[in-house]
């Protein structure tokens, strides 16, 4: 998979309009990074990769590029 | 003195043995007398309950509840092997949190096969003629959740509610065949799966702490639910059937 498609992965259990995020954007910058989204990100990280998040990994997470090096070390 | 519940020569399966509250409910029903047939999925979790058991009299078979087809085949192997049985606890399930975007239909089916579809196929072919004695009881696990909306929760929610419904049916079905259909909805209790959705979610949920002041006397033990199971199982339970009994620490007060 590439970083293209991992983002475009992030962007869609974001809800948010594909094109929005790079490698650099700061989480909580983003409106929809929230409680309901970061629940999707856990199911999203054991779904597709198998990494079962804890809390603390995603509260871990400041940068879309945190989350891509978690995707990056399973697939 | 009378003893209130006493199990002696009586056969009980319990569906889901393995771990949390079915496990404790092996263990307290063996206290109190039970023979008990222990169902699951792992073996080495089986054999765990089965050490943790008193009395010798217990047996167990691996099966995976959620492979509808295989029920039948185990249900007449039991029969063959064991007997005609005279109490059913269905503690299998899966709880999930699965936000509805994330809740594709594969997962919503793989949730509702074994909290609901595998439920009612159980009690179908547990009360097949011959498997089962006069004044045969079954309990149901349940849930509160079945009766309250949270968000992430359809899945598990809609399916716990399918299921109380499924009992009230199954309760004026069964009743003319001396069967007792009843299920316990607990609220959250103490168990493997509560720590470990504590760890994944807890950092990133904030629901816990406010469901803990309304559930104000506190988590639920594993075995505060099992002594439940227990009376409804029981005689002394002759009485009630289609209910769904709270165990909840106070939650529906509020």
């Amino acid at each position: 998979m590439t970083e293209q498609e991992k983002i475009a992965l992030i962007e869609e259990t974001l809800e948010v309009d594909e094109g929005t995020l790079s490698p650099e954007t700061v989480l909580e910058d983003v409106d929809e990074y929230d409680s309901m989204t970061k629940l999707g990100l856990i199911v999203l990280m054991d779904d597709e990769f198998g990494v079962k998040l804890t809390g603390d990994m995603v509260k871990g997470f400041k940068t879309v590029s945190d989350i891509l090096a978690v995707m990056n070390q399973k697939g | 003195m009378r003893t209130l519940i006493d199990f002696t020569g009586k056969r009980i399966i319990i569906v889901g043995a393995s771990s949390g509250i079915g496990k404790q409910t092996a263990i307290t029903l063996s206290t109190l007398g039970a023979e008990l047939i222990l169902i699951a999925r792992r073996e080495e979790k089986l054999q765990e309950t089965m050490s943790a058991l008193e009395g010798e009299t217990h047996v167990y078979y691996v099966a995976d509840i959620s492979e509808l087809d295989h029920i039948e085949a185990l249900f007449k192997k039991i029969k063959d092997e064991q007997g005609g049985i005279d109490g059913l606890v269905f503690c299998a399930g899966i709880n999930a949190t699965l936000p509805l975007q994330q809740l594709k239909p594969d997962k919503l089916k793989g949730i509702f096969d074994v909290n609901f579809f595998a439920f009612v196929e159980t009690v179908r072919q547990a009360t097949k003629r011959g498997r089962f004695n006069e004044g045969m009881r079954i309990v149901a696990v349940s849930s509160n959740a079945a009766i309250r909306g949270d968000k992430a929760h359809t899945a598990y929610s809609a399916s716990k509610a399918a299921m109380n419904a499924a009992v009230r049916c199954l309760a004026r079905e069964l009743a003319d065949k001396k069967v007792y259909v009843n299920a316990i909805a607990p609220a959250v209790t103490n168990t493997e799966i509560y720590k470990q959705y504590s760890e994944r979610n807890g950092e990133v949920s904030d629901n816990e702490k406010s469901l803990l002041q309304r559930q104000y006397l506190g988590l639920l033990e594993t075995v505060d639910v099992a002594e439940s199971i227990a009376y409804l199982l029981s005689p002394a339970a002759r009485m009630i059937t289609g209910i769904t009994l709270p165990i909840d620490g106070g939650l529906s007060t509020n």
